[in-house]
């Protein structure tokens, strides 16, 4: 797994790209910036590299290790100074795959029912240029049948309304896969919309890159905000502060409760008298979920086994 | 793009004349001085001609192609590694034979992630009237080009009978991994599990051949043709590669050229240098001969 800040699958995937694209103007609402399409050089499509074979060889280099110093007799506070985090990485599925725009063959699109990009495994001769282009680097070249190949957004899952693999089975509860639509057509009862265009605490990745990534981050409350804003953008203290008081909104709260509910893709949610309630596409409930868990307690003797129990709630 | 052809005449036996093409583009000369390229006639089996020491090779007169940077297409490669060929070519009355030769201090076939393989490849068209010279670069609707593609990769499958490509202990002998579908499975039902392989990627799928013979109708329309006629072997030392390339001169389907003895047609370059990353269209190619 991905950690930050001394993480990266390939090797130095992140810091190499950005340093390649420059310092770019992160402040205010519009990114005024380039984007990697408008930072082409010459004679490529898009600004991007191509990893090493060896980049690919160390996933663990960095993985879980800590910056900052924790003396002895200090207390940990928010945000933490000693910290790291986990970033689970997949296919953005960008609204303007770089992928896409690299490939010199058309192997590469993106669908109009459902915005997923596949590589098209017949098609594909192996040039990488994907691998070169893509930022997140999430285009593989497979030196065994010499073609590349990326991330399917699980296609016989979604085609049948349910959430993919990485969604379903995440034990943390951590993730929600769905339909977000554009900020002109937002609903209020969508609630990926919600957590994104409305409360505003999930922010792509890198978005300076100019690919409209469609995978959100809810910005970890404990990493100093000033590392964040490199990789969420600029309005990561608003998003953490909106996110730790989620208690105070239940229509935020409820979206968040919906994580790791169902396996179905959850299309509409409504939050009433306690409970946030999922539709998938037909209308029909796929989740109920407390807004706020019961508590149920439990004697303290256990008359059956005739023993004492240490954990009663 | 337009173009003016003007194709010249030759005498006996199958030959090539060279299109003096007005291209709308820059870059260096094209030639302003007609090449030509005579296949010479051989005896001996009418079957595919793949013997690169063959002795006739000495006979048939050897044409300097100049090759230059693709420039038109990106991605590009503004400086390739590779700058001339040596082509000579024959025929035995049922197939065609190209012998082309470069200097390359290295020897590129293996590949991985940022490791490419050296490459070679012949365009023809598929109709060709004296006149009306199609695009030679990848072609154009309605002027579709055949084009023979050598690669080093696959000669190294085959030279090393790895027909199925590569495994990855080839590639990585210290790796090490737990199973592999094939080895649980019968092959036909791990193919599913090997992504292209499983879709019969003509890049991925077991090869009989080190050339690939494909179509083209502009740019991104290379398509691997479903029937594959073309044969070739290449051999690297001392510096240089020598690559034969062969099809039949007439394989009777509407992706092929047509020929005949006494024929003449129009034949284009491209080579790419695996060591210096050139890969599709970062190549240099060379102007109809």
């Amino acid at each position: 797994m991905e950690s930050k800040p001394y993480g990266f699958y390939p090797l130095g995937w992140d810091v190499r790209i950005l340093e390649k694209h420059g310092v770019q103007d992160l402040s205010g609402d519009v990114y005024k910036g380039k984007t990697l399409f408008e930072a082409a050089p010459d004679g490529e499509r898009v600004l991007g590299y191509l990893p090493d074979d060896i980049d690919y060889a160390n996933p663990n280099v960095g993985e879980d290790d800590s910056l900052g110093d924790m003396p002895q007799g200090d207390y940990i506070t928010i945000p933490h100074m000693q910290w790291m985090y986990y970033l689970p990485r997949i296919c953005n599925h960008c609204t303007y795959p770089a992928c896409l725009g690299s490939c010199p063959r058309q192997s590469i699109y993106k669908r109009q029912e459902d915005g997923i990009v596949l590589l098209d495994q017949s098609r594909c001769r192996g040039y990488r240029e994907c691998v070169r282009g893509c930022p997140y680097k999430k285009s593989f070249f497979n030196a065994v049948t010499r073609v590349s190949e990326k991330c399917i957004a699980c296609y016989p899952a979604v085609e049948n309304g349910f959430q993919t693999q990485c969604t379903q089975a995440c034990i943390g509860k951590i993730r929600l896969q769905g339909f977000i639509t554009t900020p002109d057509t937002m609903r209020e009862d969508n609630p990926l919309d919600y957590i994104i265009h409305i409360a505003k605490i999930a922010k792509p990745l890198y978005a300076q890159f100019g690919l409209e990534p469609n995978v959100y981050y809810i910005p970890p409350v404990h990493v100093p905000p000033a590392f964040l804003k490199q990789m969420f953008g600029a309005h990561v203290p608003e998003a953490i502060a909106t996110y730790r008081r989620a208690s105070d909104d239940p229509k935020l709260l409820g979206a968040l409760l919906l994580f790791g509910s169902t396996p179905r893709i959850i299309h509409r949610y409504k939050v009433e008298n306690g409970l946030a309630i999922g539709y998938d596409e037909q209308g029909d409930e796929v989740s109920r979920v407390p807004l706020k868990e019961p508590i149920y307690v439990r004697p303290l003797y256990d008359e059956r086994y005739g023993t004492y129990r240490s954990n009663i709630t | 793009m337009t173009r003016k052809g003007k194709a010249m005449n030759l005498r006996h036996v199958l030959g090539f004349a060279v299109a003096t093409a007005t291209l709308m583009i820059a870059g260096p000369s094209l030639g302003e001085e007609p090449s030509f390229l005579h296949a010479i006639a051989v005896k001996g089996s009418a079957g595919p001609i793949i013997d690169l020491n063959a002795a006739f090779w000495e006979q048939a007169p050897a044409v300097a192609v100049t090759t230059q940077p693709q420039t038109i297409a990106n991605p590009q490669n503004p400086s390739p590694a590779i700058g001339e060929l040596s082509v000579r070519a024959a025929h035995n009355g049922q197939w065609l034979a190209y012998l082309i030769e470069w200097a390359d201090p290295t020897k590129n076939d293996r590949i991985v992630v940022n490791e490419f393989g050296d490459q070679v490849a012949v365009e023809m068209p598929v109709k060709f009237a004296p006149g009306d010279t199609p695009n030679p670069m990848m072609g154009a609707p309605g002027e579709r080009v055949n084009i023979m593609q050598w690669r080093a990769a696959f000669q190294h499958d085959i030279d090393t009978n790895a027909v199925d490509g590569p495994k990855p202990t080839d590639l990585y002998p210290n790796m090490h991994v737990d199973v592999y579908p094939d080895e649980v499975l019968r092959a036909t039902d791990a193919r599913a599990y090997m992504g292209a392989v499983g879709v019969d990627n003509p890049i991925s799928r077991p090869k009989n051949s080190p050339v690939l013979e494909q179509m083209a109708e502009g740019f991104g329309s290379l398509t691997v043709l479903p029937e594959q006629h073309a044969d070739g072997k290449g051999v690297w030392a001392n510096g240089r590669w020598r690559v034969v390339i062969t099809r039949p001169l007439a394989a009777g389907d509407a992706y092929s050229p047509s020929l005949k003895p006494g024929d003449e047609t129009l034949a284009a370059f491209a080579v790419w240098d695996g060591g210096s990353k050139e890969v599709g269209s970062r190549k240099a190619w060379a102007n109809w001969v």
